[in-house]
């Protein structure tokens, strides 16, 4: 899910004008705004104990405006999840879709309006609900997101987005389990990788991205 | 001067001896059944094991308000954890998910619970489908939670489970708990005690508040209760309260009153001495016969025992000047004692009644009538001081004695009076009868509002319906269970009801545990079967060996029995549901949100006494029914007795018509006003009834007595108008209360009193 959401900001992020920003959090932050509707392509590798190898979905992902989300999995299962009104529905194959209310996952809610903000570029409602720290430069940043609220951190250690200029390319999200998800988007979305990724490989991947 | 102090202090000793060893010995019950008469139908009979003890009435429900949502949640779950651990409770659930539901050495029970083998095998082409979907979980929002199970559990056997058992109709989950439609938590919370016991249940709130308060950071959160239990202790506080309230004031007024007509408070203090000599004797009488009281016994008894207070009021007002307290007594003895003797001579029928309480309450009243009375006789008189007023010397009693003597008294009024009393009982506007005791005792309209909303939120079952279903043994009652499954599902679709909780919810019957366990495959095939649907899937390998030792586990158990089961909370809930017979087994089945009982009861009809729908408040209403009808046969028994003893005593049937005759004739007329007013009478009326025919009967003794002395007439109407100035005075209070019950009581005694005395001037005072 957080990775979900990830996608989403990457999403509404990658057609932000390019501009030459300080590694400043909060001005970061205020650049990522950009118009709606916004879709790009993703490919997410998912990491867990569970797991012989990395999971790799490729599919889009489309941000409507503020509460409204799609993620749409093309490959290797079809996949169609949207965010609407507080509610989340899920369709799979042909399926009928399930539905389920974001209240149910109070955290979800929290990740929603923090990244809600990052989209809005309201650095100061997102420090409401994450800790922010900046490093590298304008070219090849890196933004450490971190949960205040204790029931969000038990579920999601960190998340690091890599990005260059206005554009995030990159989300690494460590679960509290030790899992961890890469979402690779934007021109990184199309990246070469191996039939087995690794965790290393991948996040030289998201720093390459970022440092062309 | 000094024996008169003696005696007195022997007397207060005894009181105090008496008294202690009623504290020590006798034991108060507040469980309703106990005042009740002993069940005939097998739906009363199931009704008393029920009433208080069903699943529905022993459920409170419970909101919290009055802060942000995530602290709601967490003292949800606080609560919830803390009623767990209290044994007060039997279970406290709030719409976690609760993982102890099924215990680590149930949990391989699993499959034989679930109804999944009965449509899927364990074959590689479910599993693959299974587990294609477990991969597509973990990318999904679900992930987190699902992570820990999957090993063990990739079929997610145990979330169909809890989904099995959750309430039919759950509210909406918010932060892993039940939130209702504005925003308070929800919880559900059974006690272990009767729903009807105010004492059970009192301590079971009191240690739900505290387990409250207990929790960190409350804050400015607020916890809500409804439900059965909560009201019975709440009616049963505010009926105390009122009752307590009104007791002091009329108390007081009764003083003043006193005061004012024998102007000698050491006097009215001793005079309080006979009553509560008789009070006290009663209690150590149902203390030394049975061992334990019913609260209400105490109640009417005391109430009953309000006509002991004349009998010191008569000493009073007889004493002549120049004459010594003894002396007035001895002449006044005779009439006393007739009155005290007949009153308790009628109580003897409430002995044959066969019911429990009505008998302790004959024990109570007969054994502080006669304490009241013989104290009144020996002991009063000895204590009273030397100093005293002659009433008779009141200027103001001769004309209102003379006033009285001229009123024309026309032979045929009573008869008249009788005649249209008839006629009016015939044509009564409303039902004769109140059978449902509830409406004496109403819950506000406000909270009965409130517990409907939290009641529709949270699924929870109606108090009043319940399905029974029988079969000769509990395996029976499981399998008929499940065949009437698809029946009342296809209700639940057609709004019969809006949902049905039965045992077979929790515990498949043995046939269908062991067809489910036939479907499992053995160790050899569901590996393969494992591996030819992970293949193309990125699951380590031997990720999922914890499953394959389960089902290898639970192809070789014995069947769930409610024996074996009932060491889980679910277990409990099952056994609850479970009630053994001597003719066989009972399964009760809980419903929600009945909006067609006719359509229910036409279902219950085509399963040929195999289901019943049993209407718990009918059944309740019966069992009124049938007490009323031993009350007024014990009544009438009663008078029967009254009669004899009182032409006995006055060795004249004459002199016995007028003393009996206005009794009668007042009894008839209080039944009259109250139903020509569209009152409803109920047991509470009867009992009212009873004590004014007792208070009428004195008054109707005393005037029927021949006097040749003007002065001891002024005496009597003195001692009589006190009488009824009093009784008017503590029940026409009672009758301006807000509850319905001290209402009837007090209203009924009140009337009862007016007549009683208007009659017996009319019908039995002596002429000169």
């Amino acid at each position: 899910m957080p990775t979900l959401l990830a996608a989403w900001v990457a999403t509404t992020s990658s057609f932000a004008a390019p501009a030459d920003k300080s590694p400043d959090a909060a001005a970061l932050v205020a650049a990522l705004r950009r118009d709606v509707p916004a879709r790009t392509p993703y490919t997410e590798v998912r990491f867990s104990g569970l797991l012989e190898r990395p999971l790799i979905l490729r599919g889009e992902l489309e941000y409507l405006g503020p509460g409204r989300l799609g993620k749409r999995v093309d490959t290797p299962y079809r996949e169609q999840t949207r965010v609407q009104d507080g509610e989340a529905s899920v369709q799979r194959g042909d399926r009928p879709p399930r539905t389920f209310s974001l209240g149910q996952a109070p955290e979800l809610e929290g990740f929603l309006r923090g990244f809600a903000a990052l989209l809005g570029g309201d650095a100061a409602t997102l420090a409401a609900d994450f800790t922010l720290s900046a490093s590298g430069d304008a070219h090849a940043w890196q933004l450490v997101l971190k949960p205040r609220d204790a029931r969000l951190a038990r579920r999601v250690g960190e998340i690091r987005v890599d990005g260059s200029g206005d554009t995030p390319l990159c989300f690494v999200t460590r679960e509290g389990d030790g899992d961890v998800a890469v979402l690779l988007v934007d021109r990184l979305a199309s990246a070469k990788l191996p039939a087995r990724p690794s965790q290393p490989q991948l996040e030289a991947i998201c720093r390459s991205g970022a440092a062309p | 001067m000094r024996s008169r102090v003696a005696l007195l202090a022997v007397w207060l000793l005894a009181l105090a001896a008496l008294a202690a060893f009623a504290w020590h010995t006798l034991r108060i019950g507040t469980d309703l059944r106990s005042f009740m008469p002993p069940p005939q139908t097998p739906d009363q009979k199931l009704l008393m094991e029920q009433i208080g003890e069903g699943p529905g009435s022993r459920l409170l429900l419970l909101s919290i308000d009055g802060a942000p949502e995530a602290r709601l949640a967490e003292l949800s779950r606080g609560l919830a954890a803390a009623l767990r651990a209290d044994a007060r409770f039997e279970q406290a659930i709030n719409g976690a998910f609760d993982p102890s539901a099924l215990d680590e050495k149930l949990l391989p029970y699993r499959w034989l619970l679930s109804p999944t083998l009965d449509t899927h095998a364990l074959d590689a082409e479910y599993l693959a489908d299974q587990l294609g979907q477990r991969v597509e979980d973990l990318a999904s929002p679900a992930a987190t939670l699902l992570k820990p199970l999957l090993p063990r559990d990739p079929t997610l056997e145990v979330l169909a489970l809890a989904q099995r058992w959750s309430p039919p109709k759950a509210p909406i989950v918010r932060d892993g708990v039940w939130f209702s439609s504005d925003g308070a938590a929800l919880l559900l919370a059974q006690t272990r005690g009767a729903g009807f016991d105010p004492a059970v249940q009192g301590a079971a709130i009191d240690a739900l508040q505290a387990a409250f308060r207990a929790l960190p950071d409350v804050g400015a959160a607020k916890l809500t209760i409804s439900g059965p239990g909560w009201f019975t202790v709440l009616i049963n506080e505010r009926t105390r309260g009122e009752a307590d309230r009104i007791g002091l004031v009329s108390t007081l007024g009764f003083v003043l009153l006193l005061v004012l007509a024998y102007r000698s408070l050491p006097a009215l203090l001793l005079a309080g001495l006979p009553v509560l000599s008789g009070g006290l004797a009663g209690i150590a009488a149902l203390a030394l016969l049975s061992g334990s009281a019913h609260g209400i016994t105490l109640a009417f008894g005391f109430t009953l025992l309000g006509v002991a207070q004349e009998y010191p009021i008569r000493v009073l007002s007889h004493r002549r000047a120049g004459e010594d307290a003894l002396a007035s007594v001895r002449a006044l003895w005779p009439l006393l004692a007739t009155a005290i003797v007949s009153a308790a001579i009628a109580y003897l029928a409430f002995l044959a009644s066969g019911v429990t309480g009505l008998q302790q309450l004959a024990v109570f009243t007969i054994a502080g009538l006669l304490a009241a009375g013989f104290s009144t006789r020996y002991l009063l008189p000895r204590v009273l001081p030397s100093r005293f007023h002659d009433v008779a010397t009141h200027a103001w009693l001769a004309g209102a004695v003379r006033a009285l003597d001229a009123l024309p008294r026309p032979r045929w009024l009573p008869w008249l009076l009788a005649a249209l009393g008839l006629v009016v009982l015939w044509r009564a506007p409303g039902p004769t009868w109140e059978n449902d005791l509830a409406a004496l005792t109403p819950v506000p309209q406000d909270l009965l509002l409130r517990d409907a909303k939290l009641r529709g939120e949270l699924g929870a079952p109606d108090v009043r319906y319940l399905l029974v279903l029988h079969a000769a043994d509990a395996d029976g009652v499981l399998a008929l269970s499940e065949s009437i499954e698809p029946r009342l599902d296809a209700l639940v679709q057609a709004h019969v009801l809006d949902a049905a909780e039965l045992p077979s919810r929790y515990l498949p019957s043995l046939a269908t545990q062991r067809a489910r366990q036939a479907k499992l495959p053995d160790r050899a095939a569901l590996e393969q079967a494992l591996a030819a649907a992970g293949a193309e899937l990125p699951f380590r390998a031997g990720l999922f060996a914890p499953f394959v030792d389960d089902v290898e586990a639970a192809r070789t158990l014995e069947p769930l029995t409610p024996a074996t089961f009932a060491s889980s909370p679910l277990g409990a809930r099952l056994a609850a549901m479970l009630v053994a017979r001597e003719d066989g087994w009972l399964g009760l089945a809980t419903l929600s949100g009945v909006h067609d009982a006719a359509a229910l009861d036409a279902f219950a009809a085509s399963t040929h006494g195999a289901v019943r729908l049993l209407d718990l408040k009918a059944a309740s209403e019966s069992l009124v029914v049938a007490y009323r009808e031993r009350i007024l046969r014990a009544l009438g028994l009663a008078l029967g007795l009254l009669a004899l003893t009182v032409v006995v005593a006055l060795r004249s049937i004459r002199r016995a018509w007028h003393v009996l005759a206005p009794m009668t004739l007042a009894t008839v007329l209080v039944v009259v006003v109250e139903r020509a007013s569209g009152l409803s009478l109920s047991l509470f009326h009867l009992v009212a009834v009873t004590l004014a025919a007792g208070l009428g009967l004195h008054y109707a003794l005393f005037f029927e007595r021949p006097v040749a002395d003007p002065a001891e007439a002024r005496r009597t109407l003195h001692a009589t108008l006190v009488c009824v100035a009093s009784a008017l005075l503590v029940f026409g209070l009672q009758a301006l209360s807000s509850l319905p019950v001290l209402r009837a009581i007090g209203l009924t005694v009140a009337l009862g009193v007016g007549f009683h005395f208007c009659l017996s001037i009319l019908m039995a005072r002596a002429r000169r």
